[in-house]
């Protein structure tokens, strides 16, 4: 049985081999020749291979070193960077930064970006000024940015002098000079960066909702509210699944923002992992540890894209 | 056509013995780099490229200007970095083979860390022996020697020292409103007072950008009792010692007397406190000797340019010694490091040219004078003072005596400000400084964190 069965596996398989024509008798080729695909893709996977996957690979190899950057002497400490990140209290801290910073920022910009997008879509005057005006601060520096913020949110700011002439003094604060205040302002500093990205997605995606559905609403009904909340927000499900997911990337990768506007304090207040890891391995030199911090989040990157993803998909 | 029989072989040899004989030449390449002392390449003629963070452009310029009178065949293109941005630059160019010729080194653990990047360096102790004679030694300032030698390494030539412990002032704004510059805790509260009820900051510092703090606490903890600091810094006082908890005591009391601005620890020393001071926003700012250079009229002025004031108008800055803030009547501390040396990249192959420009600028006479003129670092070779009636000061009369008399205090230090601190200690200090100002923890408790982080590290945090 087991024999019989075996041949008419074999045979099986040469007949499948036979008629695709690609091998005949002896292992030779036959048929028309279909064109290798290893030269097509080579340039393209070895610029990935070379550039991203090596890199990951030899970022995860440094971070089992104790390694300054330069020594010719590093020394091989396993996990060792790993279990000091775990035990690091800032690393939580940054952690518990990033969770705050995605929650607020992605439902922020979610409901600023929509809101928008409605409102563009409605009869309004001059609306490619408006667009304009919503997306400036995407293609603004944070570099160039950074000064004005931390004049304006400085105790002599003009964010203060606001709240005093408008009989709000006693609001007045050192926003940067505070634990409590810095995270929130560098928080505001991103949506007000970012909110014209989520607004453009939702404006493009919103063009793409068959008029006639919303016509068909608006005869059964349906006023403003339910339109938008009803059917226009299912609709943009997608946009909001991916949008959700480059917001957990972007929280995760944070840098720019927070080290040009409170170099990562005070006492770590707005530290992210982005902030920390440049933090252990430029200035102090660990790049081990940096490198262990890197690899650490990559991982928390995935997951949160990930766990996005699958939860689209599941959806759809 | 024929084709010989070995034809395959040959085939397979030839690129075989090309693939051979490209490993050696990398290998060759890679195992190349340092000659002794730096004889590579012509020492009077090249194109050479100088990465640092410090000098500014406008003095680098200056240096290569009088460098090229006598060597106009060596052309020099500075590169300045950030500071934030030198290491994370410098540490992949000096792996590669193109990196800088000439580049700056500083002791300690934080920027151009001999330490770090010494390997990197052309040995220079022939060069400079050559130079100044076999006493080269005594000829020099010895904080520029022995922070700049690796394992009897003389990893870089010092340019210069910058030392720190003193408060700058607008003496404008203190003559417009009939103030005397501090001299204890109390007068610097009244004064603050007083600049503050006319709209005026009184003394700036950018608490946000932690290793500046530093400068303020040891001026504290000097005044407090002289040693404990630099001994500290050494793991041998504990920094729960009485004297650092009584510094700390102090630096609070700074914040809470209203003598530091509102919103310090938002503010960045560089460029906030800076452009404050510059701006004339602020009466005081805790800065060292390498604000001197805007004690000039040009240096003032393209400070204020830098700052942000569209129509300049200079003013008179000048150092004063840092207030009697602990009442012991023990004043006048100054703490300094060489603030950079000019190494030769072991990887150059124009280390003989690059060794005349680190030999000129940082032993000949000539070399030194520009560096003393600029008013940046007090000058590395002893003797060479600023050539004064060159010098156009923004007001000569109040500020040449007390220059003069800041250089000559200076040079007798031997305290060290950051060379012997680690980057970890730093970050330890910084730690206890802004927990100590938001009120997160008393003197006591951040003293006690500090000795706690200050005990984990290699050598107490020391370095060198």
């Amino acid at each position: 049985m087991s024999s019989a069965g075996t041949g008419t596996t074999v045979s099986r398989t040469r007949q499948s081999e036979t008629a695709a024509g690609h091998l005949g008798p002896k292992g030779r080729r036959r048929g028309p020749r279909r064109p290798p695909g290893l030269p097509w893709i080579l340039p393209a996977f070895v610029f990935v291979v070379g550039l991203i996957y090596y890199c990951i690979g030899y970022t995860g190899y440094i971070s089992t070193l104790n390694w300054d950057g330069v020594s010719p002497n590093p020394k091989h400490v396993g996990f060792a960077n790993y279990t000091q990140a775990f035990h690091d209290p800032v690393f939580w801290d940054t952690i518990r930064h990033t969770v705050i910073f995605f929650i607020v920022t992605f439902t922020v910009q979610t409901a600023l970006g929509f809101t928008f997008a409605a409102l563009l879509h409605s009869k309004v005057k001059l609306p490619n000024l408006y667009k304009v005006i919503i997306f400036i601060p995407v293609v603004l520096a944070p570099a160039t940015m950074a000064p004005i913020f931390r004049q304006i949110f400085s105790a002599n700011g003009q964010f203060n002098a606001i709240l005093s002439d408008i009989g709000l003094g006693s609001l007045a604060h050192p926003w940067l000079a505070q634990s409590s205040t810095a995270l929130p302002v560098i928080m505001a500093i991103t949506v007000w960066e970012w909110t014209g990205v989520t607004f453009i997605l939702y404006f493009a995606a919103m063009t793409q909702i068959d008029k006639e559905i919303l016509e068909a609403a608006r005869i059964d009904g349906a006023n403003g509210v339910k339109v938008l909340t009803r059917i226009v927000w299912p609709n943009v499900r997608g946009t909001t699944i991916a949008l959700a997911m480059l917001s957990v990337i972007g929280a995760l990768k944070t840098f720019d923002v927070p080290y040009l506007v409170s170099l990562g304090g005070p006492n770590y207040a707005t530290e992210f992992l982005g902030t920390l890891i440049y933090r252990v391995s430029i200035p102090q030199a660990e790049v081990g540890y940096g490198a262990a911090l890197s690899i650490l989040l990559l991982i928390l990157s995935l997951v949160g894209a990930l766990a996005f993803g699958l939860r689209g998909t599941r959806r759809n | 056509m024929r084709k010989s029989p070995n034809a395959g072989r040959r085939r397979r040899v030839i690129p075989a013995i090309s693939v051979l004989g490209f490993l050696v030449l990398l290998l060759t390449a890679c195992a190349g780099g340092s000659s002794p002392g730096g004889s590579k390449g012509s020492a009077t003629s090249a194109n050479l490229t100088w990465w640092g963070w410090t000098p500014s452009v406008q003095v680098a310029q200056q240096y290569i200007k009088a460098f090229n009178r006598k060597y106009p065949d060596i052309h020099i293109t500075y590169k300045m970095l950030t500071i934030a941005g030198y290491n994370a630059a410098l540490r992949p160019a000096l792996a590669s083979t193109v990196g800088p010729d000439v580049f700056d080194v500083a002791p300690g653990g934080a920027n151009g860390s001999v330490e770090t990047y010494g390997p990197d360096a052309v040995d220079l102790t022939s060069a400079v022996q050559k130079a100044l004679g076999s006493d080269w030694k005594s000829k020099l300032s010895p904080i520029g020697v022995s922070s700049m030698i690796l394992n009897g390494k003389l990893v870089g030539l010092s340019v210069g020292a910058v030392y720190s412990g003193t408060v700058w002032i607008n003496k404008n704004l203190f003559d417009q409103y009939h103030l005397t510059p501090p001299t204890t805790l109390e007068q610097w509260a009244s004064d603050c007072a007083t600049f503050k009820a006319h709209n005026v900051g009184c003394f700036v510092q950018g608490v946000g950008q932690t290793a500046f703090n530093e400068d303020t606490l040891q001026a504290i903890s000097d005044n407090v009792k002289p040693g404990v600091w630099a001994k500290a810094i050494q793991g041998q006082v504990p920094w729960t010692d009485p004297t650092i908890v009584k510094a700390l005591t102090i630096w609070k009391q700074m914040f809470t007397d209203g003598i530091m601005e509102k919103g310090a620890l938002g503010v960045q020393q560089y460029p906030d406190a800076n452009n404050d001071f510059l701006s004339g926003k602020y009466a005081m700012v805790m800065m060292g000797t390498w604000y001197m250079q805007n004690t000039t009229t040009a240096g003032m002025s393209a400070g204020i340019s830098g700052a942000g004031v569209s129509s300049p108008k200079n003013f008179t800055a000048i150092p004063i010694l840092f207030p009697d803030v602990a009442g012991t009547g023990t004043t006048g501390a100054l703490y300094g490091d060489s603030d950079y040396g000019i190494a030769v990249n072991t990887k150059s192959s124009h280390q003989a040219a690059a060794v005349t420009f680190a030999t000129w600028l940082g032993t000949s006479t000539a070399g030194q004078q520009q560096v003393a003129d600029a008013l940046d670092d007090i000058a590395a070779l002893k003797g060479v003072q600023p050539n004064w009636p060159t010098i156009s000061l923004v007001q000569s009369g109040a500020q040449q005596p007390v220059l003069s008399k800041l250089i000559s205090g200076a040079v007798t230090s031997d305290e060290p400000r950051l060379a012997t601190v680690s980057p970890d200690l730093q970050l330890a200090i910084g730690s206890a400084t802004t927990t100590v100002a938001s009120g997160s923890a008393t003197p006591a408790q951040a003293a006690a964190a500090l000795q706690a982080a200050a005990a984990k590290l290699p050598n107490h945090g020391a370095v060198g």
